[in-house]
């Protein structure tokens, strides 16, 4: 299906939240996929490097892909136009030297992170931790587990941290491996690496293509158990994985498990403090139904009182480097489909940080998991 | 014939960019491209886009572009099926998804005011919470906006019950050539003082004036409804079982139908809830109090059961969305059957579409392609696939004689080329077969009056 064009039938336009949020039109998916088109079959006036830049405008949040009848991926598509125009690129690696340092504050742990150089195949994680990552300590825990169901007892498992919860959020693995440990899981020790979907995204893809399979390996040499995520784009990225050997390619596909279904059973009590106004944002890359949210419901009834469904965080990885304000505007969307909500969880990194960092006054947001003791 | 400006001048570009600042005007070749087309695929390049964010520039814009003969678009979301969207003469495309807010969504009177750029389903989101209902529901009621439905009259689903957008407009603010506001109806449910203005407005397609408000009429939210899937051995016994259903006294909210050849191409793709034998289906749903639908649901079953369907299904509360599965899955299912589509919507009086779909069916073997026949049988309205494969040589081809035989047939059996799609550019040519001579000439003088220099977006049909 991959290799079917756009029809222009604009099902893509229903869900793309840099579209709901700017009303520009170019800027949709279809707007992006014709252009694309027009390209590359030669229409006069087009500037090859003019078309990446406008085409870069993406999110990349991949709901068009969901909805289209013809199975086009526009930010795949954006990524092959990131990664033929050598122009774009330049243009990126300039933006992101002069932007680095006034995204990350100097001290924070990101700045920290912050690779000497800039090596290529850093600059993946280092997009993912670009916002809030001087936000404080994170939530305060409201969550205590009571009691562990046998599920998964004895059972061996990978835990897929990913950059943040390595470099920055060091306490959401942390809480994983403890939460892990109450199941009875074995969690196997492994040499994972960056999931390389922030290199994919922006045309980097031979980059990403050594770290998928540095992450294969890791998961062969653990004998190929489930592995457990907490990030849902990491998620994705690992998803997208394509192992030449098929049945390797299903087995693999099938061990990539959700944390929040694995902790599904676990029961919690709430601590008497914790605030009756909780909203939850639905990450883009996040699982249809959400088992993130399935968990939190299930923990946190009525207090649960707000959830995003069309809205993007307006992270979008490296278009907020070139368009920031393109990406304030997406944010604003998303905190005013939360209104009302004193504490926001959400289950990607990507997303924690951004709303960690935009939350408004008296608000505070961070991963689901900071909020477990 | 109206001369129009050749090009845009340097004083043209310091016009539009002066009066829409930043990304307000666009003039680049990347960021024209994304209005040179619509959901037909025709295409033509617009020399300018420009997105007014209030009335004002609308009014301005439109002095301006009277006095200078400019062709203007009006365009919203961009999903017409037919080309009404496209600038097909050259010109400055006028975006309205700026233009975007709901201003009023009021219990008491019963109507919603809204701003053009507004997504039909977004309104009918925000009317759900108050327990009200804006009926129209085309099938790309989740991307296209009211300013689109309202061009082009809007039908969908739910027409057999509830009337097309055409039945749902109250009052607009439009804003016509020279920069005249016209303020017609309002939020009154009956008004009968003068011509109605409004409705003219409604599947004009753009071509009196840029509208730039609208008032529509609401009505309580249905309680409750449920879906009734239904398969039968034959064509002529599905028609019988819809004609029967009308006949006990039911007015359904929707009743679709689906020709064997869709039912086919569906199930490559996904399961039907129906025994291989069905020949043909039907899909009802019905709406209103929890009661009421219950009732009406064992009524309608008992109205198909003497036409011995071949499969029932009965679908209420979380179980109603998947026998719509079937219905939502037709449109990708029909490449399963060849990778080319020409579709067309015609309408036939309700009693004549037995007739349509098998004339259909004999159109498509005469010209050696598959043709696909499904719709909403309730009011008429029929959408014909002709699939084809344009890397086969000659397929194209026949693909537009059967189009055109389509169109005949239409026209033949006292119907209309078009239930809901419009004529735009891609069926201007049966236009003046449809209407005749003396027709089009009165729309073209009514024309003249809102848009003497004739350029609201030109070069379409009727």
């Amino acid at each position: 299906m991959a290799d079917r064009q756009c029809i222009l039938c604009g099902a893509c336009m229903a869900v793309c939240p840099l579209l709901r949020a700017t009303g520009r039109e170019e800027l949709s998916p279809r707007a992006k996929s014709d252009l694309n088109r027009l390209l590359a079959e030669g229409a006069a006036d087009l500037s090859g490097d003019a078309v990446a830049r406008l085409a870069g405008l993406c999110l990349g949040c991949h709901r068009c892909k969901a909805v289209c009848p013809q199975g086009v991926d526009v930010p795949e598509v954006v990524a092959q136009l990131r990664a033929a125009h050598p122009d774009f690129r330049r243009w990126l690696w300039k933006t992101w030297l002069t932007h680095a340092g006034t995204l990350w504050p100097a001290g924070s742990a990101a700045a920290k992170a912050v690779p000497e150089g800039l090596a290529p195949e850093k600059f993946g994680p280092s997009l993912r931790m670009l916002a809030g990552l001087s936000g404080g300590p994170g939530l305060t825990p409201l969550l205590e587990p009571v009691k562990f169901p046998d599920s998964c007892r004895g059972e061996r498992m990978l835990l897929f941290a990913g950059c943040t919860a390595t470099y920055v959020r060091k306490r959401w693995a942390d809480t994983a491996r403890r939460l892990l440990d109450g199941l009875g899981v074995e969690v196997l020790a492994a040499d994972f690496g960056c999931c390389g979907s922030g290199l994919s995204a922006v045309g980097l893809s031979a980059e990403a293509g050594v770290l998928a399979e540095r992450n294969l390996a890791a998961w062969r040499a653990a004998g190929r158990p489930r592995v457990a995520v907490f990030c849902a784009s990491c998620l994705e990225g690992l998803r997208a994985y394509r192992p030449d050997d098929s049945a390797e390619a299903e087995a693999w596909r099938k061990a990539l498990t959700p944390l929040s279904i694995v902790l599904h059973d676990i029961e919690f009590v709430v601590s008497p403090h914790a605030t009756s106004a909780i909203g939850y944002h639905h990450p883009c890359h996040a699982p249809e139904p959400d088992p993130d949210l399935a968990l939190l419901r299930r923990a946190l009834g009525d207090r649960m009182v707000a959830a995003t469904g069309k809205e993007c965080c307006g992270f979008g990885g490296v278009m907020r480097l070139g368009a920031p304000e393109l990406s304030a505007t997406v944010n604003a969307g998303c905190w005013a489909a939360l209104q009302g909500a004193e504490l926001v969880l959400t289950g990607c990194s990507a997303c924690a940080t951004q709303l960690a960092a935009t939350a408004p006054a008296g608000v505070t947001a961070g991963h689901w998991l900071e909020l477990i003791a | 014939m109206n001369q129009y400006a050749p090009s845009l001048t340097e004083a043209h570009r310091r016009f539009l960019t002066d009066l829409f600042p930043g990304e307000g005007c666009l003039l680049s070749a990347e960021g024209r491209a994304a209005f040179s087309a619509d959901s037909s695929r025709c295409r033509a390049m617009p020399w300018a886009v420009v997105r007014p964010e209030r009335r004002e520039q609308v009014v301005e814009l439109l002095r301006w572009a009277e006095a200078e003969h400019m062709p203007l678009y009006p365009r919203a979301r961009g999903t017409c099926q037919v080309g009404n969207a496209v600038p097909a003469l050259g010109g400055v495309v006028v975006s309205l998804l700026r233009l975007d807010r709901i201003l009023d969504v009021d219990p008491d009177d019963f109507v919603a005011v809204v701003e053009p750029g507004v997504v039909t389903a977004d309104l009918q989101a925000v009317c759900a919470k108050k327990k009200l209902f804006y009926p129209p529901d085309p099938a790309s009621v989740k991307m296209s906006t009211v300013i689109g439905n309202a061009s082009t009259c809007a039908g969908g689903l739910r027409a057999v019950k509830y009337g097309v957008t055409r039945d749902w407009v109250l009052g607009l603010e439009a804003v016509l050539p020279g920069g005249r506001v016209l303020r017609a109806g309002g939020r009154m449910h009956k008004d009968v003082v003068g011509l109605d203005l409004t409705r003219l407005f409604i599947g004009a397609c753009g071509k009196l004036g840029l509208i730039t408000e609208m008032t529509v009429k609401l009505i309580p939210l249905p309680e409750a409804s449920a879906s009734v899937l239904a398969g039968f051995a034959d064509l002529s016994s599905c028609m019988e079982g819809a004609r029967a259903v009308f006949r006990a006294g039911l007015l359904p909210a929707a009743c679709e139908f689906m020709d064997a050849n869709v039912l086919e191409a569906v199930r490559r793709i996904d399961d039907v809830p129906l025994p291989e034998a069905t020949r043909a289906a039907l899909l009802f749903k019905v709406d209103g109090t929890a009661e009421g639908v219950r009732a009406e649901t064992e009524r309608l079953c008992a109205a198909l059961r003497p036409l011995s369907p071949v499969g029932v299904t009965v679908g209420t509360g979380a179980e109603e969305e998947a026998v719509w599965t079937v219905r939502r899955r037709i449109s990708p299912a029909t490449f399963q059957i060849k990778p080319n589509k020409v579709a067309e919507d015609i309408a036939v009086p309700r009693s004549r579409v037995g007739e349509a779909v098998e004339r259909a069916h004999l159109i498509g073997e005469e010209h050696g392609l598959p043709v696909l026949c499904y719709g909403h049988l309730g009011d008429g309205n029929l959408h014909v696939s002709i699939m084809h494969d344009v890397s086969v040589p000659g397929e194209a081809e026949a693909a537009e004689r059967a189009k055109n035989a389509v169109f005949r047939l239409a026209i033949e059996l006292g119907g209309t080329i078009s239930g809901e799609h419009g004529t735009g550019l891609t069926k201007a040519a049966f236009v003046p077969e449809q209407l005749g001579a003396a027709s089009i000439a009165l729309m073209d003088a009514i024309k003249a009056n809102f848009d003497p220099s004739g350029i609201m977006n030109p070069g379409k049909a009727w």
